[in-house]
């Protein structure tokens, strides 16, 4: 329902009000180009395009650590794509004992939060021998996301008509082939959901990397601004502050491109903690 | 074989790939966490078997109640006052005006900031010499400048605050959603029945938003339990143990102090916690679509 239009002085507090949320941002912005002899004054405006803590900024540490990002935010969300399409298909077309156990299952995983099981998975990883690797990140996001993707991707599912799969069948298409191929593309509203509901997390996240990540060389974006804040304790922060735009630029132009269609995910995806 | 039984093999092996990974890194570490929560374990060598003395523990260590009782703070403060607010912007950005996108991307913006650039910026904003005292000094209130992440009294009700930043926006897009769910028409009859106001909102859309407000209530009371990384970067837990959550004790007991045992039988405890309030909330959410 879309009712009423908001009166001016409405619209005048509801400005002040965006402004406001904005601020944090306007700062870290202006702090980025803030030349060292005004960087104590907080009142003041940078005077000039001062690009020195961008030239500080980038360099080897950020490079890679974008990279390792980008991989586990790939290979995470694809994983989980991949494996979850498939379950979450072969759950909404099958209705066997097993098929609806494995359906409480997953639920389960809906409603117990990793954050009690995370010293038994450190010791999983240890013994695996896939401590401080990046492979660890994408299992673990991925084993985190399958029950609310599975659900997902079977609820779409549900919407697809069997005779497709039927004529598939028919003509000799094997399962797999036919599910990759003809039932995958008609799936993409649950990929796209997936997709811009999660990317935030796992881009953003700072504690498992922290946990299960300890050399620089595999450091995604988050932990590594932390690492690299507390080694300048002694000198100004206008470094970490380009550090910190420079990390949020990628998500930043995803969100003005995609802003529709990932508030009508985080609705779908907020039920899960 | 026949036809039906390939189908079934099929269906198992379309569900295998995501069932081992579910159960390998979600399922077994749950249970596992289970047991060792009722060890003695240090990571090396044996845990040993001490029944419910982690637990106990728990309650008497400064760190871990001070976590709670933070962590009960926030979920009673997000409930209280943020989640008014959340559907006071809802209901605001749900009305029709001309700079309508921009207010609406503002208020969603901080949402997908991740919280550690979030605690850069406010830490900055925050710091004795920072923005917020000086402004206050230069209006008149130097009496009211503070180290506000550094001082005892400030310094959780501080990152509570900070919370707000992002949380509103979160709250009051599920609001929204639940606002555009509402049929025009049940306001329209209503009105011609001579309700209006106030008396519309109690009486359609406070009702109507009851899934909503499970749902934000779930987030705000989980996320409450699970702050971590505002406290671990802004004050780590000080001064002493007054801007601690539960989840920040449970990770130093565990990677700062290598108490695995106690450090799990803590996040067992977090974790009850969570899983109570989503039982709750799932609970109340079937209710409510078996009476619509």
């Amino acid at each position: 329902m879309e009712r009423k239009r908001a009166s001016l002085p409405t619209e005048i507090i509801l400005i002040v009000v965006g402004l406001l949320f904005l601020f944090p941002i306007l700062y870290l912005l202006q702090m980025s180009f803030k030349h060292p002899g005004i960087f104590y004054k907080p009142l003041m405006l940078p005077d000039r395009l001062y690009l020195d803590y961008y030239k500080m900024a980038l360099h080897g540490d950020f490079f890679r650590s974008l990279w390792n990002s980008t991989l586990v935010t790939v290979f995470g969300l694809g994983l989980t794509i991949a494996i979850s399409s498939m379950a979450g298909y072969a759950l909404s077309r099958r209705t066997d004992r097993l098929f609806r156990f494995v359906f409480l299952l997953l639920l389960t995983g809906m409603i117990i939060p990793t954050v009690g099981s995370l010293i038994p998975l450190f010791k999983l990883v240890t013994s695996l021998h896939l401590g401080n690797t990046r492979s660890v990140l994408v299992l673990l996001y991925t084993a985190g996301f399958i029950p609310f993707a599975t659900f997902l991707y079977s609820a779409f599912t549900k919407s697809i008509p069997r005779e497709l799969e039927e004529s598939a069948s028919i003509d000799g298409c094997g399962p797999l082939r036919m599910f990759w191929v003809i039932l995958f593309p008609l799936l993409l509203p649950a990929t796209g959901t997936f997709i811009l509901t999660n990317v935030y997390g796992i881009w953003n996240d700072f504690v498992t990397p922290l946990i299960f990540l300890n050399s620089p060389e595999k450091m995604t974006l988050m932990p590594m601004i932390v690492q690299f804040m507390y080694n300048r304790q002694s000198t100004n922060y206008g470094p970490v502050f380009a550090l910190c735009v420079l990390a949020m630029i990628p998500l930043l132009v995803l969100f003005v491109f995609t802003q529709r269609y990932m508030l009508k995910g985080l609705v779908i995806g907020s039920v899960k903690g | 074989m026949n036809l039906k039984r390939r189908h079934y093999w099929t269906g198992v092996l379309f569900l295998l790939p995501a069932l081992i990974v579910f159960l390998l890194f979600f399922f077994y570490p749950f249970l596992q966490s289970i047991y060792f929560s009722f060890t003695r374990w240090s990571g090396s060598g044996k845990p040993v078997f001490i029944g419910f003395e982690n637990y106990t523990n728990l309650f008497s260590d400064p760190h871990m109640t001070d976590g709670l009782k933070n962590s009960l703070k926030m979920a009673v403060f997000g409930i209280v006052v943020q989640n008014p607010l959340a559907l006071l912007v809802a209901i605001l950005i749900n009305r029709q005006f001309r700079t309508k996108a921009f207010i609406r991307t503002a208020i969603y913006f901080p949402v997908i900031i991740s919280l550690v650039v979030a605690s850069v910026v406010w830490g900055q904003l925050l710091q004795y010499d920072g923005f917020f005292n000086e402004i206050l000094n230069r209006l008149g209130f130097e009496s009211w400048t503070e180290d506000w992440l550094g001082t005892l009294k400030t310094s959780f009700p501080t990152i509570i605050l900070l919370t707000q930043w992002q949380a509103i926006g979160y709250c009051a897009i599920i609001y929204l959603a639940g606002l555009k769910s509402i049929p025009e028409d049940i306001y329209e009859a209503a009105e011609l029945e001579g309700a209006k106001g106030f008396t519309l909102f109690r009486n359609i859309t406070l009702p109507m938003l009851m899934p909503a407000f499970t749902i934000v209530l779930f987030l705000t009371v989980v996320g409450a339990l699970k702050l971590f990384d505002l406290p671990y970067i802004l004050t780590n837990g000080g001064p002493g143990t007054s801007s601690y959550t539960l989840f920040l004790a449970v990770y130093n007991a565990a990677f700062k102090e290598n108490n695995y045992g106690y450090a799990t039988a803590g996040g067992i405890l977090l974790a009850i916690f969570i899983i109570v309030v989503a039982i709750i909330q799932l609970s109340v959410t079937r209710k409510r679509e078996v009476e619509l």
